[in-house]
């Protein structure tokens, strides 16, 4: 049976609903429609008002959520997925400091010695050093002094010996094991050596300058 | 703003991740277990054995079918696109990390949903605290808005983007003027595509309330927007 009073807004958002869930909107609901004028205009502007919105918002959530977009999300979420349900590695520590190991004490008290000992080994050296030239100085003076009450020649020194042209054969074998040095750090595989070889002083060079 | 809603959600919240709280206000919706739901009851069991990789190729496919609708449920309700894209991606990491709390009793797409809707609930509350204490920059979405346009309108000419522009923005204002609980219902109701009772599921209010909120949200937005 029709209904012979015209619908309420609240009937017409009812029969909406039913109609765009699926749904069988309510008999007699539907005949009052289908026959009154006035409320099925009423329904048509409502139907026609609420699409209007629902269509332009997803329209408008489309242009903005491309399917790249949604894709690109995609691939976040199951990247941030990644690592759940994986228990975290945790890097244990040392509770207590291990026995024996390095201590603060230790390595500084080590060093203390160290520096000690080397600068008391630097002043012995330097000290005897001094009396060995001291000595020797005094004894040259002396042998100048006898060989002059002599009247002989002096002798060659000792430091004068030194400094004395090496011999020819051995000359030879340190040209030969220099040119053989120089030929190795030609080589493609030594010569990330050569800064070093830069800062070495060499033993021609050291050589000719004492000539 | 919208506590109100976010309060009768949580009171609905039968075991969901944001409260973990056993059922107590509602019924679960009957009816039969829908493909998504079943998935994630596959998901579920094999997250359950550890077998997390295949756990996470099933989850994708969940993914794939709720992302769209999620879009653009989180799109109106923040109006701002990579915020949008931020609370749908941390509604289903959070899905994932709860789902052995899932229950097949309620179906999955009513348990994503309020989850998201929690989110963007959230979402809004902090936006609405940092408004109180900075200053608002630039319309949240001027660069979504002009997308939109772009999007919507390739072929028409600048005066109906500028008209289409305008209408968003005069809708966007209109929804934003409706009460925490119309808004809620109408989104979901809405732009959502769910049913009444499925909007009572997901927030915990009775199906006639939410026909009642539904009610009075499109009329007042038919007062706003002059019928169109």
């Amino acid at each position: 049976m029709a209904l012979a009073h015209h619908l309420h807004d609240e009937r017409l958002l009812d029969c909406y609903l039913a109609e765009r869930g699926g749904e069988i909107v309510d008999p007699p609901l539907a005949e009052h429609l289908a026959e009154c004028g006035a409320c099925g205009t009423r329904y048509a502007e409502l139907v026609h008002f609420m699409e209007d919105l629902r269509e332009g918002a997803a329209a408008e959530s489309d242009a903005v959520f491309t399917p790249d977009r949604l894709r690109a999300q995609q691939q976040k979420i199951l990247r941030r997925i990644e690592h759940v349900g994986r228990s975290a590695r945790v890097i244990s520590f040392p509770a207590a400091p291990v026995r024996g190991g390095i201590t603060s004490g230790t390595p500084r008290v080590a060093t203390r010695w160290i520096a000690a000992a080397a600068a008391a080994g630097l002043f012995v050296g330097a000290a005897a050093g001094l009396f060995l030239d001291f000595t020797r100085g005094d004894r040259q003076v002396t042998q100048l002094a006898s060989a002059r009450t002599d009247g002989s020649a002096p002798r060659p020194t000792r430091l004068a010996g030194r400094t004395a042209p090496a011999p020819p054969s051995s000359e030879a074998a340190d040209e030969a094991f220099l040119s053989d040095l120089e030929t190795a750090l030609d080589r493609p595989q030594t010569r990330e050596l050569k800064p070093f070889d830069a800062l070495t002083p060499h033993v021609g060079l050291i050589t000719n300058t004492i000539r | 703003m919208s506590s109100d809603v976010r309060t009768a959600i949580d009171a609905a919240a039968a075991g969901s991740p944001d409260t973990g709280h056993p059922a107590r206000a509602r019924r679960p919706v009957p009816g039969p277990v829908s493909e998504d739901s079943r998935l994630a009851v596959e998901i579920r069991g094999l997250v359950e054995r550890g077998v997390m990789d295949e756990a996470r190729e099933r989850f994708g496919a969940l993914v794939a079918a709720h992302q769209r609708r999620a879009s653009r449920i989180a799109f109106q309700y923040l109006r701002d696109a990579a915020e949008a894209d931020e609370a749908v991606q941390d509604a289903f990491v959070k899905v994932f990390e709860h789902i052995t709390s899932y229950k097949e009793a309620w179906p999955f797409e009513v348990w994503f949903t309020r989850i998201l809707i929690n989110g963007c609930l959230d979402r809004r509350k902090a936006r609405a605290r940092r408004g109180r204490w900075f200053v608002p920059a630039e319309e949240a979405g001027p660069l979504d808005e002009m997308r939109a346009s772009v999007g919507l309108a390739n072929d028409a000419n600048p005066e109906s983007r500028l008209l289409a522009r305008e209408r968003r923005s005069r809708l966007a204002g209109a929804i934003d003027r409706l009460s925490g609980r119309q808004r809620t219902v109408f989104m979901l109701c809405h732009y959502g595509d769910r049913t009444p009772r499925e909007v009572s599921a997901m927030t915990g209010l009775n199906e006639s309330t939410v026909r009642v909120h539904l009610f009075r949200a499109a009329r007042k937005l038919r007062g706003l927007l002059g019928g169109q």
